[in-house]
């Protein structure tokens, strides 16, 4: 394990959707496709190995960030996260999103890697996954047999697995189209910016008036898949979110998450923090609205 | 044997025509194929940015992370491409000039980053350049002198460019 050398792979380049699923249909899960590639040459530079890698370099058309106010926002498979700081449309309607593109990685990182690609790692601790959830949305998937669209709900579906089959490409994320009595907000706990989080929550909040008709609460780094925090989601569901009614969700959020002791924290310490930090995030999303 | 894949990559301005593995990052092609040793070798996983160079322009990505087989008709800048008829780029002289170089091995990832952010913000405060510089890291100055040298490089470079893209 050297992070000089990588582990030796066939690389494919395919031009089109259609070369793309020949790749998937003959290698299956021996073939593990790049976009960015940031996480994946790291893995590869501790030993993960593949047969083959497909680099979607080369497939046009799926590097476009669109947004239309019906429809959402339309995010392509080679979108980086970049594009989504640069984007005032992102930053207007999707904060959670922005935030946390704000504090990702590096801006080397940031310039290269994609937004898919980081829903598609399926980590318990990705920032933009976290906001992402928080907002709602589909993952649209396409075979050589047909398409479908994966509601972000049903995305993840265990530690580093996701709903994609080997034979599908992962083409675009649409989020759904944003309200303007809807509220988001992402905040992450981490000693620098460059590491990975101790704990990381995004919200998202319909709001009439002062009192929040729904919510989506979701939180990483405290379980193997990133987790909506239902029981405090139905404590604070048609509540007027004051100082009161966050206090009380403190010990709500602690009962339902199942943090593990890690290089970066200690489940005891992610427990302990863990409402405190929904709470601040929640104030900082309703702060925002302010604004 | 893994395939070898021929690319047209464009460094400094220059066309190169080169055979790459699948497997050869870009900081490993331009450091023992291309015998270009301005861009250093640190972490070799993303985080130290003593590999950044420029592509397409002014875009900072780390060479270490990158696959040279999929750069194909891009073009890319390391340190060396800076200067100008032998004249040093603002962002290189102004390190020098504020001391900002100790043992020097971050500093040309520092100069490429610091090139890079100053043409997406032509007058940035200290803490947008703090913010930039994220993701470079320096075990030798504190980063004091870095922060200033950049910003005496975004002065510099105003009136360089004759008052353009100033404040």
């Amino acid at each position: 394990m050297s992070s000089r050398v990588l582990t030796e792979f066939d690389l494919l380049f395919p031009h089109s959707l259609s070369e793309a699923w020949k790749i998937l249909n003959q290698h299956g899960d021996r073939v593990t496709t790049i976009a960015g590639g940031t996480d994946t040459l790291v893995a590869m530079k501790a030993g993960y190995n593949t047969p083959y890698a497909m680099s979607l370099s080369r497939l046009p058309d799926l590097d476009y960030l669109t947004f239309d106010p019906e429809e959402g926002l339309r995010v392509g498979a080679r979108a980086t996260i970049a594009q989504l700081l640069d984007s005032s449309v992102v930053k207007e309607c999707y904060p959670a999103l922005w935030q946390a593109a704000k504090v990702f990685a590096t801006p080397q990182l940031k310039n290269v890697a994609t937004v898919l690609g980081n829903m598609l790692r399926a980590s318990p601790a990705g920032d933009c996954s976290c906001a992402i959830y928080a907002l709602g949305g589909k993952v649209l998937l396409k075979s050589e047999s047909g398409q479908r669209r994966v509601n972000v709900d049903d995305f993840w579906t265990g530690y580093s697995q996701t709903a994609r089959q080997p034979n599908e490409l992962a083409v675009e994320l649409q989020l759904s189209p944003p309200a303007t009595n809807r509220l988001s907000a992402f905040k992450r706990l981490t000693r620098v910016n460059e590491d990975l989080a101790k704990l990381n929550i995004a919200v998202s909040l319909t709001m009439d008036g002062d009192t929040c008709t729904d919510l989506r609460l979701v939180m990483g780094c405290v379980g193997p898949t990133l987790l909506r925090l239902h029981k405090t989601e139905d404590q604070l569901r048609g509540k007027v979110l004051d100082k009161h009614a966050l206090q009380a969700a403190i010990a709500t959020v602690a009962e339902e998450i199942t943090p593990i002791d890690d290089k970066r924290s200690t489940g005891a310490y992610r427990r302990k923090v863990a409402g405190v930090y929904l709470k601040r995030t929640i104030e900082q999303a309703l702060e925002c609205s302010e604004q | 044997m893994m395939k070898e894949h021929a690319i047209t990559l464009e460094i400094n301005g220059v066309n190169h025509q080169i055979n790459v593995a699948s497997n050869q990052t870009l900081l490993e092609l331009l450091r023992n194929q291309l015998l270009m040793p301005e861009t250093k070798y640190g972490c070799g996983t993303g985080e130290c940015g003593a590999c950044t160079v420029l592509i397409d322009g002014d875009k900072a990505i780390n060479a270490c992370l990158t696959l040279a087989a999929t750069l194909n008709g891009r073009s890319i800048t390391t340190v060396a491409g800076l200067e100008n008829n032998g004249e040093l780029h603002p962002v290189q002289q102004a390190f020098i000039d504020e001391a900002a170089i100790q043992c020097g091995f971050c500093t040309p990832g520092m100069v490429m980053k610091s090139v890079s952010l100053l043409a997406a913000n032509s007058n940035p405060t200290e803490q947008e350049i703090r913010e930039g510089l994220e993701g470079n890291i320096c075990r030798c100055t504190g980063y004091a002198k870095i922060v200033n040298a950049v910003q005496v490089a975004s002065k510099n470079m105003v009136q360089y460019a004759g008052g353009e893209g100033g404040s």
